[in-house]
């Protein structure tokens, strides 16, 4: 008895000895999506509703961004815009082949763009009135309006090019059993939930400009987990089960100086926490009430104490990338005590003893909704501190995150603390549009004046200069309705073995794409 | 016996019915909306209308009821909202992790509780029956959620002797069946050490110490009989809790599993996927209280006689 459980124990271990080597030396590695990428239901671009790292791995865009939000060539090597924004023409990369050596050609992006007008993302092309093939490898988008954001959705991992061919043939089982891009790797495997393994794409020859390495990845094999708990996902990389994880909660920053094996990638951040206030609840339907609220919010203070000053203060509702975030340094929202407790008084709102303040017998109670995550609740908790600070008492409310969505449809809140990740000014429009009150519009704000900036910002800009002005004054005027309160904006930081894998010291993309992997090694 | 069986499984079906009405219309009382997952930025409100009636959302509850049991009751569970895979594909991926896992936690709970319960009865009130009651009392107040990391902590990341997580093999069963199998050892020791100290005080038991015959023996093979009746029928419920134990330790592990897919399913308002786990995990409860039945009247003689 005993001498079979040890004969099979040594068994194991022999067993377990010949994997060690393999997967110690060989370019093998095991990224984690982070929790906002897990649950992606396929690798069909056309019906993803969200998309995850390894979307941009098997497929390439057109155009590439970089973390500074700039554009660069990929699958297009070079595009003109025509002087009235009514015409682009894009000129392919020539010798480009897709997983299964089908050539990609204009043909393809004609194919591609008419079977996107059918998908869940067909907005994004709203603009285009048809694509036409110059010649094998020139495609000209015939505009109905001009759209200077067209570069940006081009880059966007919801505009990946899959082959339009065995999209067709494959129906419902596309990305699922096989998925079919010019990506740097191939899809090997997918199990829904668990794992994605992908595989070097040998015959990879047209990296974007923005990765060194032009050639094929070095790594052979790259496998993504879906690791629904933070905690277990932080320990999977600190007992080395994983290499990275892609995207690192805020909450374990602190732990990786303290682990001599572990290093951080920072990544420009898209994220911004604010505090959305519903200008149709009173007492917020007063601007001096509602300026006061987000005058009390102590940005630095935050960072600091909340976010151990990792990331940066936030001042207005854009990422600071973002040049439609360079409003008027005046319409910025900064922490200013006195001047919150200056625009109560004047309106009408007495402090009483207790330090609340009270008018007509009122108390300034007001509600706080937040959502259960960790980083919400504390965050919520110090935002409530310090409206208390200068008089108002505010009752915290948590909802699921599963559901609260459907509490903001109701239109009951009066503040919130909230995120959204976008790298875009048009959030502006999708929280603040009149027509979207209620949900995601949650502050309730319907302005004339704004809608009108609104417009003109949405359609009316035929160049990126003129879009850019557009949105400028659309975001500032917002901004100094006082519809919100700019909180924080974070770093996306990746966060992975140095022992194990040599990453750049800077990433350029958004986020960790196939561009990245592109320069990303195993140690050998 | 037959009849009974028969009796039994047939009063199985209100119960069935029931409960599956029950799952239905808990789902559709929360709030949320699955269409909305499905919907991006942009989209027109005819987008909408047609994922409703693309997943029959737009009709009355009591129709949508009675088409999903209908299709229930023919083994077609539906279609995921999110994924627009059948749910049977995607519970047959998962149930097998599932009963795998639930299954070898209920044998460990068995064979280990019952032993443990066995020492404490015998050392009733003396050291080896504290440590027992002790561990026991920790064991089912700590959750398994805690119990899971502070397990991966020591075994995986300070040991290295086992995986954080995933379902690669034999090796990474071992945390997550000790931390389902905790919670199942603590009751089954505590109704062993009851019920053998209660046997070991009747008639019939001094009747045969009278009758000179060993201590072993008595306690292996009557009192050890007698008293494995409750601690049968504990365990028989305990297989509902194959499923539903597991579902926040499949979580933590980051295992597949129902109760993962519940989970996201849950998360992402996916009704069709949400329904199925639920009704799961409620066909397992039943079945299990079926069988405890039936073992009990197996076992016990009384119980049989009162059948026939």
């Amino acid at each position: 008895m005993f001498h079979t459980v040890r004969r099979h124990l040594i068994a194991g271990s022999t067993c377990i000895a010949a994997l060690m080597p393999l997967s110690l030396w060989a370019q093998e590695a095991v990224f984690v999506f982070g929790s906002s990428e897990v649950g992606i239901p396929n690798y069909n671009p056309l019906t993803a509703v969200n998309t995850n790292a390894a979307f941009t791995m098997i497929y390439d865009t057109l155009i590439e961004q970089d973390g500074d939000l700039s554009f660069h060539p990929h699958l297009a090597e070079s595009w003109e815009e025509a002087a009235d924004g009514k015409s682009w023409v894009f000129h392919l990369k020539p010798g480009v082949k897709f997983h299964n050596g089908d050539p990609l050609t204009a043909d393809t992006i004609v194919q591609w763009i008419g079977m996107f007008r059918s998908s869940e993302n067909s907005y994004m092309i709203d603009n285009v009135e048809k694509v036409e093939a110059i010649d094998d490898l020139t495609a000209k988008f015939v505009m109905k309006n001009p759209d200077p954001n067209l570069l940006y959705n081009l880059s966007s991992s919801f505009m990946a090019i899959p082959n339009p061919r065995v999209v067709t043939e494959l129906g419902e089982d596309y990305g699922i059993t096989e998925a079919v891009g010019t990506g740097p790797f191939k899809l090997e495997s997918f199990t829904l939930g668990q794992e994605t393994v992908l595989v070097r794409n040998d015959d990879y020859a047209w990296a974007s400009p923005l990765a060194e390495n032009q050639g094929p990845p070095h790594l052979a094999k790259l496998t993504f987990r879906e690791i629904p708990e933070d905690s277990t996902a932080f320990l999977e990389l600190k007992s080395g089960g994983v290499d990275a994880l892609l995207s690192l909660p805020t909450d374990y920053l602190g732990e990786i100086a303290a682990e001599p094996s572990l290093a951080l990638a920072k990544i420009p951040g898209q994220e911004v926490y604010y505090m959305p206030i519903n200008v149709t609840k009173e007492p917020f339907t007063d601007i001096k009430v509602r300026q006061a609220a987000a005058l009390a919010i102590n940005q630095d203070e935050i960072l600091k104490n909340v976010f151990s000053s990792y990331g940066q203060v936030a001042h207005n509702f854009l990422i600071s990338a973002l040049p439609e975030s360079k409003i008027d340094p005046a319409l910025d929202i900064s922490f200013d005590p006195d001047k919150a407790n200056a625009l109560l008084d004047e309106a009408g709102w007495v402090k009483g003893a207790d330090g609340i303040r009270e008018k007509d017998g009122k108390k300034l109670t007001v509600a706080l909704w937040t959502q259960s995550d960790s980083v919400f609740r504390r965050l919520t908790e110090v935002v409530q501190a310090e409206l208390k600070t200068v008089g108002f008492d505010p009752q915290i409310q948590t909802f699921d995150s599963s559901v609260i969505r459907d509490e903001y449809k109701k239109g009951e809140q009066q503040l919130a603390v909230r995120s959204y990740f976008w790298n875009n000014a048009d959030i502006v429009d999708w929280f603040f549009g009149g027509d979207r009150v209620g949900y995601p519009n949650i502050s309730m704000f319907n302005d004339p004046k704004a809608e009108e900036l609104r417009a003109k910002a949405m359609t009316g800009s035929a160049t990126q200069e003129e879009r850019v002005a557009n949105f400028l004054a659309y975001h500032a005027y917002v901004t100094s309705q006082f519809p919100y309160a700019p909180i924080y904006q974070p770093e996306q930081n990746m966060a992975f073995n140095k022992d194990r894998l040599v990453v750049p010291e800077v990433i350029h993309g958004n986020s960790v794409t196939g561009t990245v992997v592109q320069d990303i090694s195993v140690k050998e | 016996m037959l009849s009974y069986l028969i009796k039994r499984i047939l009063l199985l079906a209100p119960v069935f019915l029931a409960v599956s009405a029950v799952i239905f219309l808990i789902l559709h009382l929360i709030p949320g909306d699955p269409v909305d997952n499905l919907l991006k930025v942009g989209s027109s409100a005819s987008k909408r209308a047609e994922i409703e009636a693309r997943y029959g959302l737009d009709r009355p509850l009591i129709v949508q009821y009675g088409m999903w049991l209908g299709n229930v009751l023919q083994g077609d569970l539906g279609t995921s909202i999110v994924t627009r895979r059948p749910v049977s594909q995607l519970i047959g991926q998962t149930l097998p992790h599932s009963l795998q896992l639930g299954g070898l936690a209920l044998l460990l709970s068995s064979v280990v509780g019952i032993l443990l319960g066995v020492v404490a009865a015998r050392a009733r009130d003396r050291w080896p029956d504290r440590l027992v009651m002790g561990g026991v009392l920790l064991g089912s107040t700590l959750p398994s959620f805690w119990i899971g990391l502070i397990l991966i902590l020591v075994f995986s990341v300070q040991l290295g002797w086992f995986p954080v997580s995933g379902a690669r093999g034999w090796s990474s069963l071992v945390l997550p069946v000790i931390t389902i199998g905790l919670g199942g050892i603590a009751l089954v020791a505590r109704v062993t050490r009851v019920a053998m100290i209660d046997t070991a005080g009747r008639d019939f038991v001094l009747l045969l110490h009278a009758k000179g015959l060993p201590p072993s023996r008595i306690l292996w093979r009557h009192v050890l009989r007698h008293a494995m009746i409750p601690v049968v029928t504990i365990l028989a419920l305990r297989i509902g809790w194959i499923l539903g134990g597991a579902v926040t330790v499949e979580y933590v592990f980051a295992r597949p599993g129902i109760g993962t897919t519940l989970i996201k399913a849950l998360n992402q308002h996916d009704y069709p996927v949400v329904q199925a786990c639920l009704l799961m995990l409620a066909i397992a409860v039943m079945l299990g209280t079926l069988l405890g039945d039936i073992i009990q009247a197996l076992m016990d003689p009384r119980v049989r006689e009162a059948i026939a």
